[in-house]
């Protein structure tokens, strides 16, 4: 990236953003049908973090997306605070077929709002929507989820091919019920499917929409030290390089 | 949804012994004796020993180091420590022979397999020698016995290297048939069937295979490798592919594993076939993303390899179980071993040379990415301070290159180069090479002001790996030089300018930080578990985390029974996978819990002897205890989460009078039919007395008894009168388990008395209390524990010598006293005693003589004290000069050397002779030069330390007959 250094001349502003969320609910595939808009089976894992790079125009302005799409697996959950500390943004996802998903991103949601820059814009992606949507044929099927659906076929493994009508029966995790608590948490919200490519930008534009483009600018252009642009991170730190949570932020940190 | 792990606090520094297997890489002690087919006589009850010792092999300088018998093992180490050393199973020994040399010299000829002899001169006193040569007698005996001599050959055969030293023989002398008889037993891995990463002409393998060969001839091979300067030199080149997994398994060690458990792998995988796991699941998502772009992995021949080498390693080591990153390294390494070669290799990698990575808590990763930034800062304080000031974590780029070695961040063919260079040289070439990739921001100081935050330092470190194969001087007017490529630099210099990173700097690195990173580690858990609470109750998170102390202090003391795995006939149960796992307590440690928080679960004495008081306190059991357990079981587990533990405790906590008699009552209603039994009223108030067991004065006793009495006039008087059948009125009865007072009249009751109603209504909601628990006092059996903050659990033990000490000298004059602390302690001046009445039945008796009986308990006879005076007296001795074992590092030299390393200049090596880099030819005379000008920009100069004497005298016993 040899334009890097140039990034303060032109009207690009850069934001760090961050994907968190249970293993495979499809962080990276968002992240790939984002960046590249195209759909993989099989990636390279992601090994603490994997990162990316796109921008995103939005109105007049151009908007750099430095993107950290973490790993999943719960052991590497204390390695996030790593990739999130100065983050702008974050998107957390869990699989709209499997509710327990949900409720790890629950958690990744109060950590953020507790630990991370306390400006971060937060949004809650329901990925693999494509799996409980009736196939594109067939319409019949009322866009409003039961919630009684979620109860039997929750084992059920979800397939490749399971849009064909049955779709709605794999959901796990109504779309009511998340958006109220995504509403009640302040978050953005969003169903997605990386592997149709719906609701994907949105999610990205979205956000844009809502980051206090102004502030960092400005704060950016004060000077050569870009410490302290993050959001009103205070800067500098004694620590150097710390895994702890702590690291960028005061002392009242500590109370969670 | 919290999992609470206190295994961090089991670190243990090893001993020097440890450290000495550690650096021979022998396989740990209880896995060579755990070998079901040999019974396990015999290797314990053998000696170690060790000796200064000259090692001679035709071809080679004579050596001066020491020998190491370590059965069933003979191992060597130049003074050095690098240049030369061999690690070699006893039972390859085929001959011992003392040799006839001058007088004076002791010397020995080992013929070893292989047809290979070296003689090592043992340079000690007579009797030492003689001692060291009946101890490797009897080891040599024991192995002999084990019948271990006779699996050499077997193993052996597996080995790819005897069939390139066969092949090579039979291409000098008259072919023998036996040739392709041979080849088929050798183990190998994917790459045999699905082709080797790289160009095999570009990375010169024909000439790599036959410097090997020539090694291999004249210095061992597998079991009995011998490693010279010019073996790690070899290496340093790279490793022909086909010879790759072998010489990986032996330079780590990882070959004396799978020779002492042969069959093991197999086992593992048929004991637990079809079992599933959360490790199972998480490796099933991973397998189709572990090297994908190579071929075998398309396949599912390399699907189910690499699946059957992970679920084995999972399941042999359930704690660890599957970390991502895991996934590479077994994909990396089974294109070049087979599955048994891999597993073993997994085990060396994850349990020994990249210890704590893979675990749960990760600790040894960020151990090493603390150990490594601080490498940064003292190698490279200019790109140390310039990270600082914009910002930037080494981490975010380094992290990978530990996890996964590099696999994933340049391209394969390096990446397994410096794997090579891993097996053969430790762990230190992974923060040597770490340290270089940043360091090269350090020639370019333009690029380094590019990076103004943690992605513009990933991109930079993706340009340079994605260049490693450029050359590192494309404008050089030599054309040798200009074939030098950036990643054959990359080596050089690290091993060079990074030498001042050493195996000891690193572990007296780690040691230095371990105690910063668990507790970090730590911290972040505990505030998790916080967090995640599905209700704080009536806490603040204060109070949430003096509970959460408690708890981890409890643990730390019984640890709660690890998750096992459901058994195998049990398996494809989706829901038990589903439930996160959480740490749970069982009853045991429940009550060392409890003992933190509620004063009347716990026990204090408060004793003077005449030198001190103190208050000793211990856990407290009562059938109490155990009924708030299960109470507080709402989900009937048999066991307490985190969660558990909060609610329950804001059950009593915040409760006023009115709701401190109701808790008590549903506490003894065990069947929550809304009344007690008599039985029940009874035990009730046996609890009561438990809780009051310390209280100063009868009027506790007396307000129990009065209770007592009340309740069974009541709840007699209380009952429905029944019509008799011949229509008068019975009096009432009733069985002692059915039915008998409700919440109103038990109410009633106790607030007919004066003492039970203030003791519902302040005195026992005051019982618990939330206290910083003082965590220095976890007691624990080991010494020396994590360095600087576990040092006080040394002093913690000298503590209690000390206290049995001046308790024993005070019983002797009379001076030692226990006082019991009371739980509520409201009254302190004894009262009248009242009258006893006729309230204790036999069981309250029972647990009263209970707590009397502990009275005497440390009353221990004098006549000992004095005998045991003496002994007390060494063992405090020896424990306080063992103190100050918690060394840092010394700093100064180590700070110099970095310095100078920081100012140093990268200057392109020397090369010897230019000579046109031509393709190579198979049957050039030359073909060689371009691996040996490589091999020969990696010769270190070492010092043999030997007079020219003593090379005589080499020389000489080379020749040496045998005595007679
Ligand atoms: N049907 C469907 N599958 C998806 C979608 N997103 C991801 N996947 C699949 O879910 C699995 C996990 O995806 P991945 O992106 O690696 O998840 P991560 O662990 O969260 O990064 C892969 O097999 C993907 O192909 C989606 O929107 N629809
Ligand atoms: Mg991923």
């Amino acid at each position: 990236m040899a334009d890097a250094a140039s990034g303060s001349t032109d009207r690009s502003v850069q934001v760090k953003l961050v994907l968190l969320g249970e293993a495979a609910v499809g962080k990276s595939s968002v992240v790939l049908r984002f960046v590249s808009n195209e759909f993989q089976a099989n990636k390279e894992p992601t090994i603490g973090a994997a990162f990316l790079t796109q921008k995103c125009r939005l109105e007049d302005r151009v908007l750099r997306y430095e993107i950290w799409d973490t790993a999943g697996q719960e052991r590497f959950h204390s390695l996030a605070p790593m990739y999130y500390r100065n983050a702008q943004a974050a998107v957390v996802v869990y699989d709209v077929t499997k509710a327990s998903s949900l409720e790890k991103a629950k958690t990744w949601v109060k950590e953020l709002q507790r630990q991370a820059n306390p400006n971060i814009v937060i949004a809650l992606a329901g990925n693999k929507i494509d799996l409980v949507q009736p196939s594109s044929s067939s319409s019949s099927t009322p866009s409003s989820p039961e919630p009684e659906d979620e109860a039997d076929d929750a084992t059920a493994t979800p397939g490749e091919n399971a849009g064909d009508g049955e779709g709605e029966s794999l959901r796990q995790v109504p779309r009511e019920e998340a958006e109220a608590y995504a509403q009640e948490a302040g978050l953005l919200f969003f169903e997605t499917s990386a592997k149709t490519g719906e609701g994907i930008v949105e999610i990205f534009t979205e956000i844009a929409k809502k980051i206090p483009i102004d502030q960092i600018l400005a704060s950016s252009r004060g000077g050569a030290n870009r410490a302290g642009a993050a959001g009103g991170r205070a800067a500098g730190q004694e620590g150097g390089v710390n895994l702890d949570e702590n690291a960028g932020k005061g002392k009242d940190a500590c109370n969670c | 949804m919290a999992t609470i792990s206190t295994q961090l606090r089991n670190f243990k520094e090893p001993t020097k012994e440890q450290l000495t297997q550690l650096f021979f890489s022998l396989p740990p002690e209880p896995l060579y004796n755990g070998d079901p087919s040999t019974p396990d006589k015999g290797m314990g009850e053998l000696e170690k020993m060790e000796i200064s010792a000259m090692l001679t092999v035709s071809g080679e300088e004579p050596c001066t180091g020491k020998l190491y018998l370590i059965p069933p093992y003979l191992a060597f180490a130049s003074l050095d420590r690098k240049s030369v050393r061999f690690t070699i199973p006893l039972c390859t020994i085929r001959k011992v022979e003392r040799l006839s040399a001058r007088a004076g010299v002791y010397a020995l000829g080992l013929s070893l397999w292989h047809q290979m002899k070296i003689i090592v001169q043992l340079t000690a006193l007579r009797p030492t020698a003689d001692l060291f040569c009946s101890l490797l007698r009897d080891a040599l005996k024991s192995e002999l016995q084990r019948g271990q001599m006779k699996a050499v050959k077997g193993f052996v055969n597996t080995c790819y290297s005897e069939v390139m030293v066969s092949l090579d023989d039979s291409k000098d002398g008259p072919a023998t048939k036996s040739d392709e008889h041979t080849e088929s037993m050798y183990l190998g891995g994917l790459g045999l069937k699905f082709k080797f990463p790289g160009d095999p002409k570009k990375l010169r393998e024909a000439s790599k295979t036959k410097l090997w060969i020539s090694y291999l001839k004249t210095h061992g091979r597998n079991l009995t490798l011998l490693r010279f300067p010019q073996c790690t030199r070899l290496v340093q080149v790279g490793l022909p592919n086909r010879l790759r997994g072998e010489m990986w398994e032996t330079l780590s060690g990882s070959v004396y594993l799978r020779f002492a458990n042969p069959g093991e792998y197999e086992r593992i995988l048929e004991q637990n076939k079809g079992r599933t796991s959360t490790s199972t699941e998480e490796i099933e998502k991973d397998l189709h993303r572990s090297l994908p772009e190579y071929s075998a992995y398309q396949s599912d021949v390399g699907i189910a390899a690499l699946r059957r080498v992970l679920q084995a390693y999972s399941f042999k080591n359930p704690e660890t179980g599957y970390c991502q990153a895991m996934n590479i390294l077994a994909a990396a390494i089974l294109i070049y071993m087979s599955e048994e070669q891999a597993f073993w290799l997994l085990e060396v990698i994850c349990d020994r040379l990249l210890p704590g990575y893979y675990s749960t808590s990760m600790h040894g990763t960020l151990l090493d990415q603390r150990v490594f930034e601080s490498l940064v800062h003292r190698c490279l304080p200019v790109i140390h301070d310039h990270f600082q000031q914009v910002d930037v974590q080494l981490s975010v780029a380094s992290l990978p290159w530990f996890l996964s070695l590099f696999i994933n961040s340049m391209p394969m063919v390096f990446a397994f180069r410096i794997i090579d260079c891993f097996f053969c040289m430790g762990p230190k070439v992974l923060f040597q090479v770490a340290s270089d990739n940043t360091a090269i921001l350090k020639i370019n100081g333009e690029k380094l002001l590019q990076i103004q935050d943690d992605g513009g330092f990933i991109h930079l470190m993706r340009e340079y790996f994605a260049s490693l194969g450029d050359s590192a001087h494309p404008d050089s007017p030599d054309p040798r030089a200009r074939a030098i490529t950036r990643f054959q630099e990359l080596l050089l210099v690290s091993f060079r300018e990074f030498a001042v990173i050493t195996d000891d700097t690193i572990l007296s690195e780690r040691r230095k930080f371990r105690s910063e990173v668990v507790h970090s580690i730590e911290s972040f858990s505990k505030r998790s578990a916080i967090r995640n609470l599905k209700t704080l109750e009536r806490f603040n998170k204060d109070q949430a985390g003096l509970i959460y102390d408690a708890l981890f202090k409890a643990i730390c003391i019984i640890p709660p029974p690890a998750v096992s795995l459901p058994p195998p006939t049990l398996l494809t149960t989706k829901e038990a996978t589903e439930e996160r796992p959480e740490t749970r307590i069982e009853l045991r440690t429940f009550k060392v819990f409890l003992s933190e928080i509620c004063t009347w679960a716990r026990t204090e004495k408060v004793v003077s002897n005449g030198f001190q008081q103190r208050v000793d306190r211990e856990v407290a059991d009562h059938e109490l205890i155990d009924r708030l357990f299960y109470f507080w079981d709402t989900a009937y587990r048999g066991a307490l989460s985190f969660q558990d533990l909060v609610s329950g405790l804001d059950g009593v906590m915040f409760n006023d009078l009115m709701e401190n008699i109701e808790w008590f009552f549903n506490l003894h209603d065990k069947n929550k039919d809304g009344f007690l039994s008599k039985d029940e009223v009874l035990t009730l108030c046996e609890s009561l007395l438990f809780i009051f067991r310390f209280e100063i004065g009868d009027a506790y006793l007396g307000a129990v008894s009065r209770f007592m009495s009340n309740a069974f006039e009541y709840g007699d008087a209380l009952l429905p009168a029944k019509e008799g059948p011949n229509g008068e009125e019975e009096l009432p009865q009733i069985e002692s388990n059915q039915p008998y007072i409700n919440l109103a009249t038990f109410r009633m009751v106790v607030l007919a008395d004066e003492i039970l109603e203030s003791f519902f209504e302040t005195d026992f909601s005051a019982t618990f209390k939330l206290e910083p628990v003082p965590m220095m006092e976890i007691p624990n059996s080991n010494n020396g524990i994590l360095g600087g903050l576990w040092s006080n659990i040394a002093s913690d033990d000298n503590r209690k010598i000390f206290h049995k000490f001046t308790d024993e000298i005070g019983k002797s004059i009379g001076k030692h006293q226990i006082l019991y602390r009371p739980a509520i302690g409201k009254f302190t001046t004894l009262e009248e005693p009242k009258a006893r009445e006729s309230l204790l039945t036999p069981t309250m008796r029972r647990s009263a003589s209970k707590a009397s009986l502990s009275a005497t308990d440390s009353s221990t006879s004098i006549s000992v004290a004095t005998s045991q005076l003496s002994q007390l007296n060494v063992d405090l001795d020896a424990s306080t000069t063992s103190l100050p074992s918690s060394i840092f590092s010394p700093v100064p030299p180590m700070l110099q050397a970095a310095n100078a390393v920081a100012f140093m200049e990268r200057t392109p090596f020397a090369i010897d002779d230019a000579k046109d880099d031509d393709e190579e030819s198979e049957d050039g005379s030359e073909f060689e030069d371009g691996v040996m000008d490589e091999v020969d920009a990696f010769i270190e100069a070492h010092d043999t330390g030997l007079t020219e004497a003593e090379r005589e005298l080499a020389k000489d016993l080379i020749n040496a007959e045998p005595v007679k």
